[in-house]
């Protein structure tokens, strides 16, 4: 099966949060601010106006690195954290104690709770929704205004992320902690 | 508002509905939540099945760009919004907004059937009617209000004593044809004027088009006082940013406040407010002063070419003069100018905005001739002309009514907009009785000026001073509370709207089909025209026969019958515009202009050129093509091409033929208090999109923008609750300190601050920025001045 | 089984409803019921609210997932395990000043009635706890700190009261044998406990081998904070010779242990503030400026250490006042713990433009938490207090009862 991954090319982001909306719609993920499988992060620029430092306010889209090696799969307690047959991180909500340790445990604040089933979720490449219907693109990627994301096939050399990531210089969020994310931001 | 605003009870509506629609709901979230009767549903999204779903070509309407996208529909209910890849203009792409437009169509808060006002004009009571009781309301009146009927007959069939005002959209020119046409009034007044008026006209005034800017191919840009990042433009938005930041478009943003689009540029220039005239006349002097521009170019196609240069070098804009106007300094002016002449495809962006100081209209003059002088117009990379595609009109019959006066609104304006108007001055004169007739009914429709037009006390005193008030819309907005009559409408993923045709360098054609069918007892604006105006027509006519002497000599001696084809005739049938159906003529008009192939490409994929099927191809998972690139609209004028820099004909009216600057244009904020200064989000659009509760979540509320250092020497801490106060009023609101913006300056997003108790979400939220804005006009059109007012910020 | 059969099997004592209430009305007695009383309306109260509203009325949050119910039940496995190394002194190692008599018996069922209590408090932070015993063994998830920590203390409890119900028959061969097993998992148990946190890369201030060891040499130190505690309220403070031996014993072993941890902690606090990491160094800066950081020194180690070191581990009635300030500071410990762990924000940046750039996560527990944490202790002190009734935690015997 496939080795999904994501590539973005993030200096694109306008920090619209189209991809929020999108990834909430599509999936029925809860209203509500915190409640999110998919984020921009955005620092206030330093300096004094005038004097704005402008590569400080750079935008960061982010969401779940679908991590190769998961702190979130390895801490929970009844695999309800699991990779499922295309390497895609995703939790099975009926095996979900709740006991937050995936929430303590992944490095990027991927994980929330849903407060229907009150189990943990986050992002899930679109799988159960987009992927399952056979489509080929996640929701975030698809709405995106400036097409930040490429989302594809790691194992397939063809792939139009395989060689995205064969061409241009890349780098990993928090690459120290061994999680080996399958989320790669484009320079 | 007596009008249920509970979620509960509306999602309970809506299980009923698909009961009654046939279809059981069995959606996950829906369902889910309306099991849990007493408590509030914290969910309106609804996740998208595997299963089978219908898949229906629509136009987003949350805001003015018309992006294509499909509806998801599953088992009735609208379950997700996808970009339609077809569309040229929106490239495959919806912003948060158009996400989001499941929310407004699920809005528990949606004016869900015909309410007549029994309490007093602002306290919200309403009473549920049926359609046919609501038309009769407007025709007749009620023991609270009169009607038409009466008024019209007062009036002596005066049909300017009726104002009335639009919203922008697809749906728009039904409610002209309605008002304006067949019922008969000049009075109208729309967004324009509190808008982008003076863009346009400078622009069209200038090189003959507001055209498009090529971000594709551009290589040079200048954003002036337009956030793209923000205020969201397709293609231009989308274009633009993925060639940003060293990737082949260099872009200076000049803003006074550092916004998300300043954030992508490579220089950022903090003008002081209402200075970018200075800015680029002195970019124009450098280029005249050092000879960098187009010469070739300009002597072939630029009018009053030698006067313009000589005005320019001898009232001695140098980039020295401007830098004490602007706050932008001589030496970056100086590589400004040089870069953008020397670039291959320079753009000074045209921006998209109100006018937000008086001289607007002259600086769009002047950076239109800016770009003229870069020779960089109608080819690649440049601002292009492009073309589009013919649809066959619609005729109307409208019936001429000699009793009905002209329009008023162009006292001390230059060059008054026939069609548009002006609000401030239309409303400012009704109020000061220098209206030469009095204007006793305001017809509305999907349209807020409580919140939209400068000066909130003013327009509440012309809707007080109404005799009759409608509002056509899909919530109950601050406006529709002083209404006797509300009219609930369809919103747009509920109706098919009339084709459209969007041109450019890549034109096509696109039809919005109904996702759902309207919810509750609302009916789309079409059929509401259609039973106004056939309730409407024949009491109308005999006011008309009653005092237009012009129809009596005509009909002296009619017959019934000959009256009748008279009547039918000359376009006193008021309802005849609307017989057929949107859906009929929206397939009569392209199957006429088109074939029957192309209707069918039209249905399923909403969207059709011609070629469309041999030219559209995916290129990647994210790019489309849709046009080969040597057939692209770059170049269409040849010679034709004209840049007018010397207007000699506006002279006439008082204005300057040439862009010229005047000492009262400068900056100056008295010491203590902050020029105030607005915009918006990428997350919303006006007053109507406050009330979406994804939006909400995403931008809560608005606060008031003040310079970090001057926040903490008056002790403002963010989240503080202050008062913003101008001459006119004073709004409270939380403070957001932020180096983002100057010591002298303020910000606050528009479109918050409802008071309409039947918007939940919007109702109190923030403050309404309209309450505060003194109501300049520019001296050209008439047009909404924004920048001018200095206000003071305190603690309370 | 019947009641006779069943006493036969296990001596309890046979009392009535009625003789729990039969109790000598002193003040101290009356406080202790009273407080008992209002902790239980409290855990009432509490779970009662929970049940209604769900998770919601819990303050915790995407950032900050646990808070006070989990720093509860760490406080109430790290009294269990205490007790339980504290019991195993006379119990499994014979310190004949520590002999069962005197304490074991009343430590191995207090180590009981915490760790009853600390489940208690738990399954009411883990959203599906029966949910959690299925899928625990149906899907054991192998590498998780959690599912070792919880299914160890589950063996634990097993064997602490097998161990209970040899100390009560008298059959002390076996019930050294249950006890050293149920000391060594308790000690598995609990380093894991510790591991929980210790395996968090993504919390340099917890990754590491400190909490592992940390938490058996300060479960040592509660053990024998609880030990004067009980031991005081057993003899109204007025202890006789061979109590007054015992106590000194383990004042001493408190003095020494309280001496370690002070050292672990000062090199901890040490190399976290100058080995410079970031989300450690930063962190650990920030732990020094809290006020929960300080009582938990102060409560916890400097006053019962001060009392231990100026009276020579003599003076017994200030060592029950300072351990029970003591429990006040172990409280902090556990709840430092918790929350120190999630002090820094994994994601640093805004996610929305209006709000103030993430800084430090902010958790001040809910006032059901409260309740339902106060309410755990409640359960605790009624469990002991029946158990007291029940039981006979240090009746005076010396030999063996004869093998069945
Ligand atoms: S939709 Fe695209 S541009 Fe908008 S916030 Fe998301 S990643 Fe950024
Ligand atoms: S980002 Fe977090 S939730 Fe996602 S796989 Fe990695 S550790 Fe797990
Ligand atoms: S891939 Fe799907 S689930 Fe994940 S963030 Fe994007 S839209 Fe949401």
């Amino acid at each position: 099966m496939a080795r999904y991954g994501m590539a973005l090319d993030y200096k694109n982001c306008i920090n619209c949060k189209a991809c929020e909306v999108a990834c909430k719609e599509e999936n029925g993920v809860l209203l509500g601010a915190d409640k999110h499988r998919i984020w921009v992060g955005a620092n206030a620029p330093s300096g004094e106006w005038p004097h704005l430092d402008i590569v400080s306010s750079t935008f960061m889209p982010s969401q779940c690195q679908h991590c190769e090696d998961a702190p979130c799969e390895e801490v929970c307690p009844t695999h309800a954290t699991y990779y499922d047959e295309n390497h895609v991180v995703r939790v099975n909500s009926d095996k979900c104690i709740l006991c937050s340790y995936c929430m303590n445990a992944c490095p990027y604040d991927a994980r929330y709770v849903d407060d229907r089933t009150v189990t943990v979720d986050k992002c899930t490449f679109c799988s159960d929704t987009r992927l399952a219907r056979g489509e080929t693109t996640t929701a975030c990627q698809n709405t995106c205004p400036t097409k930040v994301r490429t989302f594809g096939d790691l194992d397939d050399p063809e792939s139009e992320i395989s060689i995205l990531l064969k061409t241009r210089d890349h780098f990993s969020l928090k690459s120290h902690l061994g999680t080996h994310p399958k989320l790669y931001y484009l320079t | 508002m007596r009008v249920e605003v509970s979620r509960r009870r509306f999602l309970q509506n809506t299980v009923a509905l698909s009961v009654v629609g046939g279809s059981a709901l069995s959606l996950g979230a829906l369902a889910a939540e309306s099991a849990h009767a007493g408590s509030l549903p914290e969910t309106t999204t609804t996740k998208t099945g595997t299963g089978s779903a219908e898949i229906i070509p629509t136009l987003c309407g949350m805001c003015v760009n018309k992006c294509a996208a499909f509806a998801r529909v599953e088992e009735g209910v609208l379950t997700k919004l996808d970009p339609n890849p077809y569309f040229p203009k929106s490239r495959n792409m919806l912003c948060p907004r158009g996400n989001s437009g499941i929310q407004t169509l699920y809005d528990p808060d949606r004016l869900k059937y015909p309410l007549i006002r029994i309490g007093e004009r602002g306290d919200g009571r309403y009473k549920r009617v049926t359609w046919e009781e609501a038309y009769d309301a407007i025709l007749n009146g009620t023991d609270k209000f009169k009607g038409l009927a009466q008024i019209l007959d007062e009036e002596k069939d005066n049909r300017a004593t009726i104002g009335y005002s639009n919203g922008e959209g697809l749906s728009k020119e039904g409610f002209e044809v309605l008002v304006g046409q067949k019922i008969g009034t000049p009075n109208y007044v729309d967004e324009i004027s509190i808008c982008l008026e003076t863009t346009l006209g400078g622009y069209v005034n200038t090189i003959g088009t507001y055209g498009e800017a090529d971000m594709n191919n551009a290589d040079y840009i200048i954003v002036a006082g337009a956030n793209r990042a923000e205020a969201i433009i397709t293609p231009d938005t989308m274009d633009m940013f993925k060639r940003t930041k060293k990737r082949g478009l260099t872009m200076i943003v000049l803003d006074p406040r550092f916004t998300n689009t300043a954030a992508k540029a490579d220089r950022w220039y903090a003008v002081n407010p209402g200075t970018d005239l200075a800015f680029v006349l002195a970019l124009t002097y450098v280029a005249f002063d050092e000879g960098l521009y187009d010469k070739e170019f300009c002597q072939k196609y630029m009018v009053g070419y030698a006067e313009y240069k000589a005005h320019i070098l001898s009232k001695k804009y140098t980039p020295e003069w401007a830098a004490k106007l602007t706050g932008i300094s001589a030496k970056e002016i100086y590589r400004t100018a040089r870069e953008f002449m020397k670039a291959r495809s320079p753009i000074y962006y045209q921006g998209r905005r109100s006018a937000f100081s008086p001289n607007d209209f002259q600086l769009r003059r002047a950076m239109a001739i800016y770009q003229g002088l870069s020779g960089n117009l109608d080819k690649k990379g440049g601002i292009i002309y492009g073309k589009k595609i013919k649809l066959p009109p619609e005729e109307v019959n409208a019936p001429m009514y000699a009793q009905a006066q002209t329009r008023f609104d162009r006292k001390g304006i230059a060059i008054p907009a026939d069609k548009t108007g002006s609000w401030i001055l239309f409303r400012n004169m009704i109020l000061e009785g220098t209206a030469p007739y009095p204007v006793r009914v305001m017809l509305m429709r999907k349209h807020n000026p409580m919140s939209g037009v400068p000066d909130t006390t003013k327009t509440e005193q012309l809707l007080r001073k109404m005799d009759l008030n409608v509002m056509i819309d899909i919530l109950p907005s601050d406006t529709a509370m002083f209404c006797d009559v509300i009219l609930p409408e369809a919103s747009y993923l509920e109706r098919t709207s009339p084709v459209a045709s969007f041109g450019g360098l890549e034109p096509a054609i696109v039809q919005r089909k109904a996702a759902v069918k309207p919810l509750y007892e609302c009916k789309t604006p079409e059929v509401i025209y259609k039973e106004l105006a056939e309730k409407l027509s024949e009491p109308l006519w005999k006011n008309t026969l009653k005092y237009d002497e012009d129809v009596q000599d005509d009909t002296k001696g009619m017959k019934p019958d000959a009256l009748k084809k008279y009547y039918k005739e000359n376009g006193f049938d008021l309802a005849d515009a609307w017989e057929k159906t949107v859906e009929e003529s929206n397939k009569e008009r392209v199957v006429k202009a088109f074939g029957e192939e192309a209707w069918k490409i039209l249905e399923e994929k909403g969207v059709y050129y011609p070629h469309m099927e041999a030219y559209h191809k995916q290129l990647d998972p994210n790019t489309y093509e849709y046009y080969p690139e040597d057939k692209k609209n770059y170049h269409v004028k040849g010679d034709k091409i004209k840049v007018v820099a010397n207007f000699t004909n506006l002279t006439k009216k008082g204005v300057d033929a040439m862009p010229t600057w005047h000492d009262d244009m400068a900056f100056h904020v008295p010491k203590g208090k902050f020029r105030l200064i607005t915009g918006r989000h990428a997350q919303f659009t006006q007053s109507g999109t406050t009330n979406n509760a994804m939006l909400r979540d995403l931008t809560p509320t608005n606060y008031v923008w003040i310079n970090s250092r001057v926040a903490a020497e008056r002790g403002i801490k963010f989240g503080d609750l202050v008062e913003v106060r101008s001459r006119i009023g004073a709004i409270r609101l939380q403070a957001y300190p932020t180096e983002s913006i100057a010591p002298n300056q303020t910000f606050l997003l528009h479109g918050f601050g409802g008071n309409s108790r039947g918007m939940e979400m919007a109702y109190g939220n923030g403050g309404n920025d309209a309450r505060i804005i003194e109501d300049h006009i520019e001296p050209v059109y008439g047009a909404a001045a924004m920048h001018l007012t200095d206000v003071e910020i305190r603690r309370v | 089984m019947e009641t006779k059969k069943f006493m036969g099997f296990l001596p309890v004592n046979a009392i009535s409803i009625k003789d729990l209430f039969a109790f000598e009305k002193s003040f101290v007695n009356l406080l202790a019921i009273a407080v008992t009383v209002v902790f239980l309306v409290m855990f009432v109260v509490g779970v009662g609210n929970y049940l209604l509203h769900g998770h919601h009325v819990f303050n915790v949050t995407r950032e900050h997932p646990w808070g006070l119910l989990i720093a509860t039940y760490v406080f109430f496995v790290v009294s269990s395990t205490g007790l339980c190394i504290v019991g195993s002194l006379g119990d499994v190692f014979k310190f004949e000043a520590l002999n069962y008599q005197l304490f074991s018996k009343r430590a191995i069922f207090g180590s009981i009635v915490t760790i009853l209590a600390g489940f208690a408090v738990i399954a009411f932070e883990i959203g599906h706890p029966v949910r959690m015993m299925i899928y625990n063994v149906v899907s054991p998830g192998l590498t998780s700190a959690i599912w070792w920590m919880g299914t160890l203390y589950g063996l634990y409890l097993t064997f602490m009261i097998i161990e209970f119900i040899f100390l009560l028959r008298h059959e002390m061969r076996r019930a050294q044998v249950f006890g050293f097993i149920g000391l060594a998992v308790g000690l598995a148990a609990h380093s894991n406990l510790g591991s929980v946190f210790g395996f968090l890369n993504a919390r340099p201030i917890s990754n590491g081998v400190y909490y592992p060891t940390y938490f058996i040499l300060t479960a040592f130190i509660t053990g024998i904070f609880i030990a004067f505690i009980m031991m005081g309220f057993r003899y109204k403070l007025d202890f006789p010779p061979e109590i007054k031996k015992m106590l000194t014993g383990l004042a001493k072993i408190q003095g020494f242990l309280l001496g370690a941890f002070l050292f672990f902690a000062g090199w901890k606090m040490l190399t976290d503030v100058y080995g410079g990491m970031p989300g450690r160094a930063d962190v650990a800066v920030h732990i020094f400026h809290s006020w929960t950081f300080w009582a938990e020194i102060v409560l916890a180690i400097l006053i019962p250490g001060l009392v231990i070191l100026l009276g020579q581990a003599k003076s017994h009635v200030l060592m029950f006042y300072a351990s029970l300030i003591g429990m006040v500071g172990v409280f902090f410990m556990r709840y430092n713990l918790v929350h120190d762990t999630q002090l820094k924000p994994l994601q640093m940046m805004k996610t929305t433009r209006y709000q103030l750039p993430p800084q430090w996560v902010e958790y001040v527990p809910s006032t059901t938490e409260i309740l339902i944490s106060l309410g755990g202790l409640g359960l605790a002190f009624v469990m002991y207090y029946i158990g007291t009734r029940l039981f006979d935690l240090d009746e005076s015997v010396t030999e063996e009862a004869p093998e069945r």
